[in-house]
């Protein structure tokens, strides 16, 4: 069952621009207002399958044929075998919340999306723990989302397609490749029998790279 | 037999099973199109609808549910290639023992406002499966699974638009008794009724236990026979199976007899085994009839409002005598409209009334642009108002829910050109009393009026509860008499004809001192004779106040719940005007300066103090020499790292209520208007869904004076280059969040630059650097917020 009851402040406070260190009394309780509200309106869906995996030429193919192209993916996943490829949602009703906080207070609906970007890690999180439970004693390397690398955002579709998302959890990607609901992920876990190399995510494989506003603040997101 | 006059005979009506998970046991490989079984696989596709038909089922669903051009985009087949052989495979199955529908399932994209994918795009694509399918012999339409109430209206808009067919619509709910959308049965019940559908219900997402709520509340709200094609139990979420078995499902399908389900059918999971056991189970019971009677109603998406107390209609969405709406109408500022609409909710009006004829600008464009983006934000069902049969229809088609139609009259040209759209788009309509000769002067006449619109609307297949009159206000300062004329037809509309009343109440007072003394009185006066729905300005706490006294002294507010939850702090109910978190802040508000405030961001404070600057000072040395530099002082502060982003907006937001005040008190002088400087055009790109930055950047921006003229998001580069030539602006701004999306911006420049637009244009977003911005041939790059005003004082000063 994923559930998520808090969010990390700080973390919503880095997404928002503002050094935690550097945030007031006032606009701590703000961000705390906001997480509440954002999470009495989230419902946290997902889905998920696991697919045997084969790094070929030009990338990773999935069993059934789907070719997730890029050099970096394939690198990521050497040593596994297998991979489960899933998909979480805050749902629609998240982007409302936002839609109309922008109409009344652009205060409230940047916290609100930061609170929505910090709930979404957090409900990936959780569901990774739930995965890497259903495959005792395997290794991990961290999940691995389109727009990582060279991983392009066009796989988005034949991945939530794969998954059956847009009927089993109401997640559809638009024309250009975008996740709708807004608040969303696809991701791929490595599944590795046995010990592999550990990396952590980092601003290398990050799909933000040169342009990243907290890199280009000197500072960091706070995702590793 | 037709699917018509089945839904008639007394007995259940069959329909098939599971597809998607037959096509898998067949062999059908994980990744591979299941639309395309009919090319690929023509004999498992045959085998299975056979299976179906030997274990009862009386309608095939042809295997179409993805083939919209959308879906098989990936495969490189088209829709005419893959429908017509789809159906005839069924139909050869079928050998006349069982119908053929077209399935029609969504088209894999969001629509607006949570996707992209626009309402006539949608209503096209379905179309053309429409018309394949009618080619191809289908029998009706089964269009199912959907989430989206709007998506829903598309599909069936593309069948009775395209086809006499019959069809059933059906839609899929979680286990909270909604969609992934939040869309209620209720409301899709009184939507889709009104549309003209044969038959409604709910498939796939839940098992067939999780089936009787969803049943009872779509009974509550339609007299169409209900159809049940649920799932074989619940789903796993790692894709391993459905928890429930054949036999089990069986008798939990027998059991929805009790609650009058007409048409019984499996979804994912299920097979001719779990269908045939459900055809045995229904062998013998009859189907219980409970009388149903649905209440007169009208919905958003989420919302439904049944006309069984005094439902309030605020009226501040339209442009007479309104001034500061006028401004917005000419500058295509939906936002202002979209802060009025949300602050008369907050007031308490159920419904909102908008009407948005000016004579200068495109009235069908706009009601449509303000429809979209009302039902983005608020889920109060709308009244939509206008004279213009063909501005109705625009709004009626992308109005999702049931709306009114404001109005039609007893002449006989406005009830032939607009009953016909009322009946079509399945909304409820407002009749006033008049007609060529004016509105007449004695209640009995008005009546008479009353009674033919109702007969001529019955006509037309609307029902008598769809149909709400209006006995028309006059105002009492010019023809004292008037005032009981009204409040008499009124009554014996509602006595005689049993037809729900509705009355714009503001008129009465016209012309009178102490104006809400005698619109307060009036409207209690009328509510005490029938008025139904008042409308009214929900912002005026006197007006409000009418109505939820009425209903507690009438008993309807059931343990005066809603009195008590307005007034039982009443002090601090009517303070709270703005955001929370400002009203817990250290020092008394009458100690701070406007510029404290504003630099501490204290929006709720803002307004209070601007009005005791003005009691001193003129607006426009407020504006120059209090807020500007506070604003001034905040941003020197971001740049230097001192405070960040949300401070800055905090500063922004307070200001912005600040120049609020202004704005009122200028445009209360006549002729006192602020300085206008010239406009400046945002969008977030084509193709690009996120533009909380590019709003951010617009409330800095008119902070500064500088009116904006939003385009919102997913802007093809034609609208930009429109807005900008439309409004002579010398600075168009530009956002893109995704490298996928910089494409689209970097087009947008050139398209501006080939049409030769005089203006500079400035770009930002977190992909862009000023040399990417450079590469594209942008004037400027702005890092953030603070820098693109910097750039309109560059530009335009």
């Amino acid at each position: 069952m994923i559930k998520v009851t808090q969010l990390n402040i700080d973390e919503v406070l880095r997404y928002m621009g503002c050094p935690p260190e550097k945030a007031d009394g006032f606009l701590r309780a703000q961000v705390e207002a906001c997480a509440r509200e954002l999470l009495g309106t989230v419902r946290p869906r997902w889905s998920w399958r696991t697919v045997e995996i084969a790094l070929e030429e030009g990338g990773v193919r999935l069993a059934g044929g789907l070719l997730l192209p890029g050099e970096d993916l394939k690198a990521h996943l050497t040593g596994c075998g297998r991979a489960v490829v899933f998909c979480a949602t805050l749902g629609a009703e998240v982007d409302a919340l936002i839609r109309r906080a922008e109409r009344l207070d652009m205060g409230r609906a940047l916290t609100l999306d930061c609170c929505a970007s910090a709930a979404v890690e957090e409900v990936c999180d959780q569901i990774e723990g739930e995965l890497q439970g259903e495959f005792p004693g395997c290794s991990f390397p961290f999940r691995y989302s389109p727009g990582y690398g060279d991983l392009p955002l066009e796989v988005q579709g034949p991945l939530l397609d794969l998954l059956d998302a847009p009927r089993r959890v109401g997640l559809c990607a638009t024309q250009t490749h975008l996740l709708t609901p807004r608040k969303s992920v696809t991701a791929i876990l490595g599944v590795a029998e046995g010990d592999i190399e550990q990396t952590k995510r980092s601003c290398l494989g990050c799909p933000a790279q040169g342009s990243c506003q907290y890199r280009k603040a000197g500072g960091h997101c706070g995702i590793s | 037999m037709e699917f018509r006059e089945l839904l008639k005979t007394p007995g259940p009506v069959i329909l098939d099973g599971g597809m998607g998970t037959m096509l898998q046991a067949k062999g059908l490989k994980l990744g591979e199109h299941p639309e395309l079984a009919a090319l690929a696989h023509p004999d498992w596709l045959l085998d299975i609808h056979r299976a179906y038909v030997e274990a009862g089922t009386q309608i095939l669903c042809a295997n179409t549910f993805g083939a919209n051009r959308e879906k098989l985009r990936r495969t490189g087949k088209t829709v005419e290639e893959v429908i017509p052989p789809s159906i005839a495979i069924a139909k050869e199955a079928a050998q006349g023992k069982a119908l053929v529908a077209l399935d029609l399932g969504p088209i894999g994209q969001l629509l607006e406002p949570t996707g992209t994918l626009d309402f006539e795009t949608a209503v096209d694509i379905f179309a053309q499966e429409v018309r394949c399918a009618v080619s191809a012999g289908a029998d009706l339409v089964m269009i199912e699974t959907m989430t989206d109430l709007q998506e829903c209206r598309a599909a069936l808009l593309a069948v009775k638009e395209n086809s006499d067919l019959p069809v059933l619509v059906s839609m899929t709910y979680e286990e909270r008794g909604r969609t992934f959308l939040g869309h209620s049965p209720a409301c899709a019940a009184l939507t889709l009724e009104g549309m003209g559908a044969d038959a409604i219900g709910v498939n796939c997402s839940l098992g067939p236990r999780e089936m009787p709520a969803l049943v009872e509340e779509l009974t509550r709200w339609t007299t169409l026979p209900i159809s049940v094609k649920p799932n074989a139990g619940l789903p796993d979420p790692g894709g391993a199976g459905y928890d429930i078995t054949a036999d089990q499902f069986a008798a939990a399908m027998a059991d929805l007899t009790e609650l009058g389900v007409k048409c019984y059918g499996g979804c994912c999971g299920t097979t001719p085994e779990y269908i045939s056991k459900m055809c045995a189970a229904l062998e013998g019971r009859t189907i219980r009839e409970i009388p149903r009677s649905v209440p007169a109603a009208v919905c958003s998406p989420v919302q439904a409002v049944p006309i069984d107390r005094v439902r309030v209609i605020g009226e501040r969405i339209n442009p007479t005598g309104k001034k500061r709406m006028k401004e917005a109408l000419l500058r295509d500022d939906v936002d202002f409209m979209l802060s009025q609409a949300l602050e008369q909710t907050q007031a308490g009006a159920d419904i909102l009334d908008v009407n948005v004829g000016l004579p200068e600008i495109d009235e069908a464009g706009m009601m449509v642009k303000v429809v979209k983006a009302l039902q983005g934000v608020t889920d109060a069902p709308l009244q939509l108002d206008s004279t213009r049969p063909e501005v109705l229809e625009k709004a009626l088609r992308v109005y999702c829910g049931k709306a009114i139609v404001n109005s039609v009259n007893g002449d006989e040209e406005t009830l032939d050109a607009i009953l016909p759209l009322v009946k079509k788009y399945g909304a409820a309509v407002v009749g006033l009393t008049l007609d060529k000769n004016g509105i007449p002067k004695t209640a009995l006449d008005r009546l008479d009026i009353a009674r033919r619109i109702m007969n001529r609307a019955v006509n037309y297949g609307i029902r008598k509860e769809d149909v709400y009159i209006d006995c028309l206000t006059l105002t009492v300062s010019a023809e004292q008499a008037a005032a009981s004329q009204t409040l008499e037809a009124l009554s014996r509309v509602k006595k005689e004809l049993g037809l729900k009343t509705v009355l714009g109440v503001s008129n009465i007072s016209f012309g009178l001192p102490a104006r809400p003394l005698v619109n307060q009185n009036f409207l209690t006066m009328a509510m005490t004779m029938g008025l139904d729905l008042p409308i009214i300005n929900p912002n005026l706490e006197a007006m409000m106040a009418a109505v939820r006294c009425y209903h507690l002294l009438m008993n309807i507010d059931a343990d005066a719940r809603d009195y008590i939850a307005a007034y039982a702090n009443a002090a601090v109910s009517t303070s709270i005007t703005a955001g929370a978190g400002a009203a817990q802040s250290a020092a008394p508000a009458g100690e701070r300066t406007l510029e404290q405030i504003v630099i501490a961001g204290l929006k709720g404070e803002a307004p209070a103090a601007t009005r005791r600057l003005l009691e001193t000072m003129d607006s426009m040395g407020v504006v120059d020499g209090v807020l500007i530099p506070a604003l001034d002082k905040v941003g020197a502060d971001f740049e230097a790292g001192k405070v960040f982003l949300p401070q800055l907006i905090q500063a922004a937001g307070a200001a912005q209520a600040a120049f609020e005040v202004i704005r009122g008190r200028l445009s209360a002088q006549p002729g006192g208007e602020r300085v206008v400087k010239a406009p400046i055009v945002l969008a977030t790109v084509k193709g690009d869904i996120h533009d909380i930055g590019k709003n951010i950047v617009k409330v800095l921006l008119e902070n500064y004076g500088y009116p904006v003229i939003d385009l919102g998001k997913d802007v093809e580069p034609a609208a930009v280059a429109e807005a900008a030539k439309k409004h002579g602006a010398p600075l168009v701004g530009l956002s893109a969040l995704m490298t996928t999306t910089l494409g689209s911006m970097e087009q947008t420049i050139r398209l501006l630059r080939e049409e030769q637009v005089p203006c500079k244009v400035v770009v930002g977003g977190a992909v862009l650097t000023a040399d990417y911005a450079r590469k594209i041939g942008a004037d400027f790059y702005a890092r953030d917020a603070k820098e693109s005003v910097d750039v309109a004082r560059q530009v335009i000063g």
